[in-house]
């Protein structure tokens, strides 16, 4: 005789549904996994309904003998034995093609980070694929980026006005920290191209990297710089002459304001900190 | 049999369904911190729909959302799909940036220019500027970001899909934009006017084991206004009485990216691969050496520009869980900036006063980078993982003080499950970043002090350590998580810059769910960042040192009670964030001093009291009071006129408070969940 196949449940979905009737889990039918025109559905004909994703469920609808605990389904269950990658490898399934690639190769899968984890089927408008809910999202695990979104001077997370996948793919890729263009300058110039040039007189650290003077999750500082100027400036910067004097509180407007500190310090002058394209522009004030 | 499952009580949706909130507010004082990203930013009443929608009708579904309709952070998105054929997206986004609504200025202003008040009289220094008084006009620091798109894909069967996707970012509005001269500045009220088109399309073969995938992007910035013009302020140079200075130039990046991934179940490993090309280019017309026309100059080298810039990446991985209690992953990475534009000898005119005598060349910077990876983990209990890596980083530049250099990085890490919801996760390493040689004689020839060693170039040791311990008991709704993290990185070799900077972050997180309807939740995380710098205002060793420390902490607390006498939600947030600077200086020529600290504190909290009146009427009504205050020594007291030399727009300090209070009126459309 042939091998006897998983235990499935009755009447699949109407088995399900004669016992969890509930509304939050109702919600799944306003999403779209649950389209009974989609052949490729958890719902498409022939398809396993509710047991394509929790696994069969024929003990679990099964008859229970009095005082018996009812075993719980396979997967997706607070009680169920199925590890993360297992869990995983459900959503998987039908999502590698899209997803499955880069996922292995980033570094959630190494923290076992569950898809469940971010992701909430039940529900019409999962909040993490929201703008103004998927930084909640991702911080449950990220505390440290949103202690710094909470700075004074972030992008609008708190707002709800951006999103964290704007810069970074959640599901891997080969960038480090997992951006979604290949270099940090790429992803940042998505919004800022204004800062791109190529000028004919470039700042070298500007061209490389943003993040050597920026903080992108946030900063105590305006512009979200790493570190006030000019000190920031004279990390580097240390030519002969007022580059290289160190302006102290003397030099505030109640001692004899310094124009090399206050409002906007070297910007001042060098406004085109990110680079000129002005024939005379190489000290970046024109 | 499962083939004929089909669901007789599953409510599948057909039709229309939504929820939908008219609602009016009442905003209390006009702010420009919290009308940033919001809208709220002037004092009065706003009216505004909220809502999100649906409708489906066999294979075909569309969702759309509209949020805060009523401000200038409008939101519209629109998708829709054919389950299995295709789907598409349409959206607008508008973004408003609030900086300053305390500035003003003394400009008109055009398209690209501004000019002076009439019967202006210059002077020398800003308390010469007699008209000053009287010519000041507010202007606020702010502008709008218009967001476009439109997308779509289109599955060709099971195995082959195409993707494209346009963006279009529209941003005006004005910055503040430094205008200097030999001896004096203006801070200036720069209009500007942005464009950036995106694209991308992909097309994309996926396959159970494999999948390519060949895209190209494209990124075409335009501005119009290639300067900014200006009428000089102060008494200037014979000429000198309009200045000029560049604008951002339009520019152009496309890039092909080919890529793939090819997978091996029976030995669980799963490969990467992905190649990109890439170009920027820029040939804005430039504009003169100067336009004092008491200023001969030579004719320039070239009329544009004519940049170009070639990148390079690649990227490949391996990672296989050939073991059963093991994984391990390697992975490379190649970033190449190859900046191609010809070098040619400019004649500079010294911010239009005077010609330099000497001859200088334009820079053209390039660089390569690759990083290596290669990093292991092992279950060798079940409640004991451990994990370890390497990491090597190389960096070649040229035109800098560094021309190779490289960073070998180890680590290690446990992760503990001891069981009853514990889970431990500790980690950390070191670092070296070594360089092949710090050329003096590079820096000497750009001015610099030949002690200086630039951060990023600089031979840097690191160390590093994180630790998380999370509680999640499976019996009681409560979860507990507690992380730290620091960095120290040391310069050791550097006698001037950065010598010394440290890292410390500590976060707890608290969440409970109280009852079905009811959870609390409560955050707090301090974090500091402290830094050390020597410098030398001799031109030889280092007299001056500075150091900054910078502190963060900041709560949140709140709690959600749902279907209070079934018909009542309150929910409360509250949020409180300080940010600490401190900058001590400890000069030769002086005795030590410390800045005055510079704070931030912002206060959030807001309520929201939820009345359902029936199953498809609810009523909201929420209040919400924040508050923001800066200390800032870079601003206070600095008025349009209070440095001789410097014209500012007198920005000052946040002070800000802000009450809203505003009642929504919701409505639920169609079918609901469930019927």
């Amino acid at each position: 005789g042939g091998q006897e196949g998983p235990d499935y449940s009755r009447e699949g979905a109407d088995t399900c549904l004669s016992c969890h009737e509930d509304a939050s889990t109702l919600a799944i039918f306003r999403t779209k996994h649950a389209v009974p025109s989609d052949p490729r559905g958890p719902f498409g004909h022939g398809q396993l309904q509710c047991e394509a994703c929790h696994g069969p469920g024929g003990e679990h609808a099964g008859r229970v003998r009095r005082g018996q605990e009812r075993p719980a389904i396979p997967y997706f269950h607070p009680a169920g034995t199925a590890t993360v990658e297992e869990e995983n490898g459900q959503c998987l399934g039908c999502h590698n093609s899209g997803v499955g690639f880069g996922w292995h190769a980033g570094e959630h899968p190494v923290d076992e980070v569950a898809c469940a984890d971010c992701h909430q089927m039940h529900i019409a408008r999962d909040p993490v694929l929201q703008t103004a809910t998927q930084p909640a999202v991702c911080f449950d695990c990220h505390q440290a980026q949103r202690t710094e979104t909470r700075k004074a001077f972030a992008h609008p997370f708190s707002q709800g006005k951006m999103d964290c996948t704007g810069c970074h793919s959640p599901h891997g890729d080969q960038v480090a920290t997992s951006l979604v263009r290949q270099t940090v300058n790429d992803t940042c110039q998505q919004c800022h191209a204004e800062q791109r040039g190529p000028y004919l007189w470039e700042h070298a650290p500007v061209s490389e990297d943003c993040t050597l003077c920026h903080s992108p999750h946030g900063s105590n500082h305006p512009g979200m710089l790493a570190k006030r100027a000019p000190l920031l400036c004279q990390s580097c910067h240390s030519q002969f002459g007022h580059p290289s004097i160190p302006y102290g509180p003397d030099e505030l407007v109640t001692g004899t304001p310094s124009r090399f500190l206050l409002g906007q310090s070297c910007l001042n002058c060098h406004s085109q900190v990110h680079g000129s394209n002005h024939p005379s522009g190489s000290k970046l004030m024109r | 049999d499962t083939s004929d499952w089909a669901c007789e009580y599953c409510p599948f949706q057909q039709g229309h369904e939504g929820d939908y909130e008219v609602g009016a507010s009442s905003v209390s004082d006009d702010s420009a911190y919290f009308g940033n990203a919001t809208g709220y930013d002037e004092e009065g009443a706003y009216g505004n729909l909220d809502g999100e929608g649906s409708y489906a009708s066999g294979a075909y579904r569309m969702v759309w959302t509209v949020e805060d309709l009523g401000l200038d952070s409008r939101v519209a998105e629109l998708e829709g799909s054919h389950a299995g054929k295709f789907d598409y997206n349409i959206g607008f986004r508008q973004l408003p940036y609030r900086q300053f609504i305390t500035t003003s200025s003394i400009f008109a202003e055009a398209a690209d220019a501004l000019f002076l008040p009439n019967g202006w009289v210059r002077a020398p220094t800003t308390d010469g500027f007699t008209q000053l008084g009287s010519s000041l006009v507010s202007r606020n620091i702010e502008s709008d970001r218009n967001i476009y798109t439109i997308g779509g894909r289109y599955l060709a069967g099971s195995r082959f899909s195409f993707s494209l996707d346009y963006r279009r970012q529209e941003n005006d509005g004005t910055k503040i934009q430094g205008g200097s001269t030999f001896t004096n500045a203006s801070l200036l009220p720069m209009p500007f006017e942005y464009v950036t088109d995106e694209v991308d399309f992909a097309v994309r073969y996926g396959a159970d084991n494999a999948f390519v995938a060949l895209s190209w992007y494209l990124s075409d910035f335009q501005n119009d206004n290639t300067a900014l013009f200006w009428e000089q302020p102060f008494t200037g140079a014979p000429g000198a009485d309009t200045l000029a200075q560049a604008q951002a130039p339009e520019s152009r990046f496309q890039q092909v990216t080919l890529a793939g991934g090819y997978s091996l179940p029976e030995l669980r490993t799963v490969m990467n691969l992905s190649a990109s090309m890439g170009q920027i280019t820029q040939d804005t017309e430039l504009l003169p050496y100067t336009i004092n026309p008491n200023l001969a100059t030579d004719p320039l080298p070239r009329s544009s520009l004519d940049a170009e810039v070639d990148t390079t990446n690649f990227a490949a991985s391996i990672t296989s869980r050939i073991f059963r209690k093991g994984r391990i992953k390697f992975s490379y990475r190649y970033d190449k900036r190859d900046n191609k534009t010809t070098q040619d000898t400019w004649n500079r005119v010294i911010v239009d006063t005077f010609p330099d005598a000497g001859e200088e060349l334009n820079v053209p910077y390039s660089f390569e980078r690759s990083y290596l990876s290669l990093s292991g983990d092992y279950d060798l209990f079940d409640m004991l993982r451990v994990s370890a890596g390497y990491d090597r980083r190389d960096v070649d530049r040229d035109f800098q003080e560094v021309a190779s250099q490289s960073e070998d990085t180890g680590w290690g890490r446990l992760r503990i499950r001891p069981g009853s919801g514990f889970d431990i996760d500790l980690r950390g390493g070191a670092s070296k970043r070594d360089v092949d040689n710090y050329d003096e004689a590079f820096a000497i020839a750009t001015g610099q002090n030949p002690l200086m060693r630039k951060y990023h170039l600089a031979y840097r040791y690191r160390e590093f350590g994180e630790a998380t311990v999370s509680w999640s008991p499976a019996a009681t709704p409560i979860s507990v998580s507690l992380t730290g993290l620091f960095a120290d990185d040391e310069y050791t070799r550097s006698e001037l810059g950065l010598t010394d900077a440290d890292e410390v972050s500590v976060a707890l997180d608290l969440g409970w769910s109280v009852t079905e309807s009811t959870s609390v939740y409560l955050n707090t995380a301090y974090d500091t960042l402290e830094s050390t710098q020597l410098g030398s205002e001799s031109f030889a060793e280092p007299d001056w040192r500075a150091d900054n420390e910078d502190e963060f902490t900041t709560i949140g607390a709140g709690f959600n009670i749902r279907e209070i006498g079934e018909r009542f939600d309150l929910q409360l947030d509250y949020m409180r964030s300080e940010g600490t600077s401190k900058i001590n200086l400890d000069s030769a020529a002086d005795a030590p001093a410390q800045f005055p600290d510079l704070e931030t504190t912002l206060d959030y909290l807001r309520v929201r009291l939820g009345f359902r009146q029936s199953e498809r009427i609810e009523w909201n009504l929420y209040a919400l009071y924040q508050t923001f205050e800066t200390e800032d020594w870079a601003l206070e007291g600095v008025t349009p006129d209070a440095l001789p030399l410097l014209l500012s727009l007198g920005a000052t300090p946040y002070d800000e408070e802000q009450v809203i209070v505003g009642i929504g009126f919701r409505y639920q459309m169609g079918a609901k969940s469930g019927e």
